[in-house]
């Protein structure tokens, strides 16, 4: 890519970094923002800016934050009873948007993967093990990924719940609403089937 | 080349680019290899993640052009395996352990068996520690690094059941000296080498035995299950 402009040939680099955008697509960002977008533009490396620097994790549940103690945690009207583990920020996120959970949280930013050199330390289990023997916490809830990895997880947090003798609850895996069993993979269906509900009066 | 219908294990999967997947594999004629797996990160792909999960067995299309492979297709081969609880962090070891001290390109199909056969006994709920005792002694043996169970290193006198040793890996059983720490009894070698399980001591001193010889192949360093599986109070 020959530019006659060593800003923007610098500008265009930088964007690269962002997921999904490739030689083409920084370019095109570029020149929007030069050509129609200028106090957008400003706008924007203001708040990088400021995000980078000011953005750290909360001491509490480890999920981005500004504040030493993230809104979630320092909320006075959440149950301080119940606590969901997730894997990631974004599934916070998830389920915040799509219950109506009012318990508190715990993001381990990975999952257990000794390929990926990711273990007890790495996700701040120590962390979570002196939390749980604070006493506060009543029920834990499991909600790492339903994948290889995630219920490994799940099963070591379990572990380390029942040592502290507080309840453990894994979020069921089944079939999606609004699908047909025809197109469910196997592993689903079987799993579906094997935990089976009472059907409630 | 293109490869169709290939028996294979997943061992693990890391996230590639935007929407792929590059799995690493275990295929029974083609060794370990990587494999690209297009898209299958976006929401609507057509082949689904789960397909992809470790400890099925699948059967694997893919192009192979130098390093990596490209994946082309998969399609689960009977029942899925099912493992849970200790057996599944067993399963993490496992591919830990296959992955460490094998080479990609390397076919080893005795090797992919053994793997097979050991998923399929945790799955049906054996006993972790020998289970996986049996699979580290099949693993060294394809691998050219055979233990010796049934006669001394040095001497190669038969090994005494009654008798105590001291392992070196590079070496074999040798007599342990009085009061020698860590040692192993005869009859504990013979059982592996016959494949008969020893009693609870003798369990613990061959996994002793295994880590230090699996410790000495990798060159040092450990294995990070070992570390995730000892906090987890997982008995193996």
């Amino acid at each position: 890519m020959s530019s006659s402009s060593k800003l923007l040939a610098e500008l265009i680099d930088a964007l690269r970094c962002l997921p999904g955008v490739g030689g083409k697509s920084a370019q095109r960002m570029a020149f929007h923002l030069l050509e129609r977008e200028r106090q957008g533009g400003f706008r924007l490396a203001a708040a990088l800016e400021a995000a980078m620097r000011d953005v750290g994790h909360c001491s509490r549940c480890r999920t981005f934050s500004e504040e030493p103690v993230c809104p979630v945690c320092a909320s006075a009207s959440r149950d301080k009873h119940v606590l969901c583990v997730v894997e990631s920020p974004s599934d916070l996120v998830a389920i915040e948007q799509a219950t109506g959970y009012r318990g508190l949280y715990f993001v381990l930013l990975g999952r257990l993967s000794p390929l990926d050199g990711l273990g007890p330390e790495e996700l701040g289990l120590p962390m979570l093990a002196q939390r749980l023997g604070e006493g506060e916490v009543e029920e834990m809830i499991l909600a790492t990924n339903p994948t290889v990895e995630g219920e490994a997880t799940a099963h070591y947090l379990g572990q380390l719940a029942r040592a502290a003798g507080i309840r453990v609850t894994r979020l069921a895996h089944g079939v999606p609403l609004g699908g047909e069993l025809e197109f469910v993979d196997r592993g689903t269906l079987a799993h579906a089937f094997g935990s089976r509900q009472v059907l409630g009066s | 080349m293109r490869i169709d219908q290939q028996p294979t294990f997943v061992m693990h999967g890391r996230p590639y680019r935007e929407t792929s997947l590059l799995l690493e594999c275990l295929t029974r004629d083609h060794g370990r290899i990587g494999v690209v797996a297009r898209g299958v990160r976006r929401e609507r792909a057509k082949l689904q993640r789960s397909q992809l999960e470790p400890f099925q067995p699948i059967a694997l299309d893919f192009l192979l052009r130098g390093e990596l492979a490209t994946l082309r297709a998969a399609e689960p081969i009977g029942l899925p395996m099912r493992l849970v609880g200790d057996a599944l962090m067993s399963g993490l070891y496992l591919n830990e352990l296959v992955v460490r001290l094998t080479a990609r390109h390397d076919p080893q199909p005795a090797v992919f068996d053994a793997y097979g056969s050991t998923l399929r006994r945790l799955a049906d709920g054996e006993p972790v520690g020998w289970t996986l005792r049996r699979f580290e002694r099949d693993l060294l043996d394809a691998l050219g690094y055979a233990l010796a169970l049934e006669f001394e290193g040095d001497s190669g006198e038969p090994l005494v059941s009654g008798g105590s040793y001291r392992y070196e890996p590079e070496l074999g059983a040798v007599p342990a000296r009085p009061n020698e720490p860590h040692t192993v009894q005869g009859r504990d070698l013979l059982d592996l080498a016959a494949d008969r399980c020893p009693d609870a001591a003798g369990l613990a001193a061959l996994r002793r035995l295994m880590r230090q010889v699996i410790t000495f192949h990798l060159g040092g360093g450990e294995l990070r299950a070992w570390t995730v599986l000892g906090q987890g109070g997982v008995r193996r």
